[in-house]
């Protein structure tokens, strides 16, 4: 579907979508002007309703003092920056914040290259092994996460857990009753394993769609001009891939930031605090402490760090001519 | 790079082979973990393949009260909120993609910034709202939030699709003679096959593993979902490894069958329409 519509856009698609349209309008003004408006509204009522005032409440509360007393009673107590104040001078918050955006991008380019890899490898295997590593994928895929976290915390436990007994078995005989979740670090490591175990089917298929998308004929001129390996892989495959790249790119950014069930699952952002990202602190704060004003100010915040590091693909992405018609 | 030797062949497969095994493993522990008895799971012995099997753990999972009210109002909420998010999101993909209008770029925006929001941080507000509507302890209530999480990724995705379909083909077939509706339904819909299965995997994943706001509106034990209900299984007294893990299962299966379904299209379609702006 890529290749096909690359070739055909600069073939002229724009001028053709934009004049049925005006032409109709011409004629039938008033039906023509409310369609568009009509086959939105659901969609915008919902998201209005349900996203963007809840929303717009969250950066209220931000300003406000709100714990259940206030809650309860429904008191508006506004205390204008000073949720932002508290969080901001707390050495806690930067070290939190810091660890999350590692964490983020370790996890994210850990998923990316064993995607990219993957899908390649994909292309190159012959037909069963390739079936037989899809369908393993699809599986990893298609487990809900609570389960997979769960399995994983089953496959790490520290006595009975598989991971320690094949340790021991080949010799690691410190790995005896040796238990993952007593440094941050290492508690963080297993869950960003988990969170990439989970990520990478889907990278791979959306990147293994765009390379089969390229035609092999490519590939063949590649190969006659000389092009092997890794230059052809440039030459030929990376174009296709990029604009997917991109994409899958963004969307692991804004979700591996967020992660929040399996951080939570694993130990609650434990040890001591120590595997604390983010969404845990939000949650700590707001909904187990009860301190909503603070909660809301940790979640505007980290819109404004996601906003800031996905800007200049979101301007991208609204002023690329492909938003135009 | 396409001939390779049989050496080359060999070594490739074997990654691959190596590849799936990681992939695979926790989906098979999970199984065989399932069918052990709790002595075998508790004993030091070394059981990477097990030698003999047990369904008391799943029997157990099953005959636990309220089981079917759980995979039921999982399966309502879930496969509701695919339906709705799909139908919606289409409707309003094909104006952003096919129609110039005032505001068109103001709600592409909104469908951008819609998925920064940290989803944990709007449960507050969307507490509130429920109790306002009298929605909690409801699944049409837990429904509606599923699909305003998922839309903005669907309309984003399923307008990228359907400006992939090329205007001419709409175009010959009102020439045709086929009316709007006509075009729709014989043109756009069928091409948008893939993009149909992306989006719908993507929304029954995220209504199907959602936890917390499951967790917070539905205080009510026969209003609960699977999620909540797999909790229910680690005790203060530690983890019935077993019986989790036949939950487990239980709980994939759903997906899992989703995904055979609907398997072919999503291998070959993903999101390849979303890079499309």
């Amino acid at each position: 579907m890529t290749s096909t519509v690359d070739t055909a856009r600069p073939a002229g698609t724009p001028p053709p979508a934009a004049r049925p349209g005006a032409r109709r309008r011409a004629r039938r003004p008033l039906s023509e002007t409310a369609l568009p408006y009509l086959m939105l509204a659901p969609a915008v009522l919902l998201m209005l309703a349900l996203l963007a005032w809840p929303a717009l409440q969250v950066l209220a509360i931000s300003f406000r003092k709100l714990d259940l007393g206030e809650l309860v009673r429904g008191e508006l107590k506004w205390v204008g920056f000073d949720n932002y104040t508290a969080i901001l001078t707390d050495p806690e918050f930067w070290v939190i914040g810091l660890r999350t955006l590692m964490f983020t991008a370790v996890v994210v380019l850990t998923t990316l290259l064993l995607g990219l890899g993957i899908a390649v490898l994909m292309r190159h295997l012959s037909g069963w092994v390739r079936v037989v590593l899809q369908v393993c994928l699809v599986l990893a895929w298609a487990t809900p996460i609570i389960a997979t976290t769960t399995i994983f915390q089953w496959i790490f436990d520290q006595q009975y857990g598989i991971l320690n007994k094949t340790l021991v078995l080949i010799g690691f005989d410190s790995f005896k009753g040796y238990s993952w979740f007593t440094s941050g670090t290492s508690t963080l490591a297993v869950i960003g394993l988990l969170v990439v175990w989970q990520a990478v089917p889907f990278i791979a298929f959306t990147l293994y769609a765009g390379l089969v998308n390229t035609p092999r004929d490519l590939y063949e001129a590649a190969a006659i001009d000389g092009a092997s390996g890794w230059a052809a892989f440039r030459a030929v495959s990376w174009p296709s891939v990029r604009p997917l790249l991109t994409l899958v790119t963004f969307l692991s950014v804004l979700w591996d930031f967020k992660v929040f069930t399996q951080v939570w699952a694993i130990r609650q952002g434990g040890p001591d605090g120590q595997s604390t990202t983010l969404p845990v602190l939000l949650y700590l704060r707001g909904i187990a402490g009860s301190h909503f004003g603070v909660a809301a100010a940790v979640a505007v915040l980290m819109l404004v760090v996601l906003l800031a590091v996905t800007w200049r693909y979101m301007r991208l992405l609204i002023r690329s001519p492909e938003t135009e018609l | 790079m396409l001939h390779k030797s049989p050496a080359q062949r060999v070594a490739l497969a074997v990654f691959g082979l190596v590849l799936a095994g990681f992939f695979l493993f926790p989906t098979y522990w999970m199984f065989t973990t399932a069918l052990k008895t709790p002595a075998q799971i508790l004993s030091p012995a070394y059981d990477l393949i097990p030698t003999t099997a047990t369904l008391k753990n799943f029997v157990n999972a099953i005959t636990k009260p309220d089981f079917a009210t759980f995979i039921t109002n999982s399966l309502v909420v879930t496969l509701g909120a695919v339906a709705c998010a799909l139908a919606a999101g289409l409707l309003a993909a094909v104006p952003l993609a096919r129609l110039r209008f005032r505001g068109r770029k103001g709600f592409i925006l909104l469908v951008l910034i819609a998925q920064l929001a940290p989803l944990e941080a709007l449960l507050i507000p969307m507490y509130l709202i429920m109790r306002d509507a009298d929605l909690l302890n409801s699944l049409w209530g837990l429904l509606l939030v599923y699909v305003a999480f998922t839309l903005p990724f669907t309309v984003w995705t399923l307008r990228g699709f359907v400006k992939g379909i090329p205007i001419e083909l709409e175009e010959a077939a009102m020439v045709d003679g086929c009316g709007r509706w006509g075009v729709f339904t014989r043109v756009t819909l069928p091409l948008l096959g893939p993009g149909l299965v992306a989006t719908s995997v993507f929304s029954f994943i995220t209504a199907w593993n959602e936890f917390l706001y499951a967790l917070v509106f539905m205080r009510e034990k026969d209003k609960q979902t699977l999620p909540v209900w797999l909790s229910s299984f680690k005790t203060a007294f530690g983890t019935d490894w077993g019986g989790v893990m036949a939950a487990s299962v239980i709980y994939a299966i759903p997906a899992l069958i989703f995904f055979l379904l609907v398997q072919r299209k999503l291998v070959s379609g993903s999101t390849a329409g979303a890079v499309k702006g």
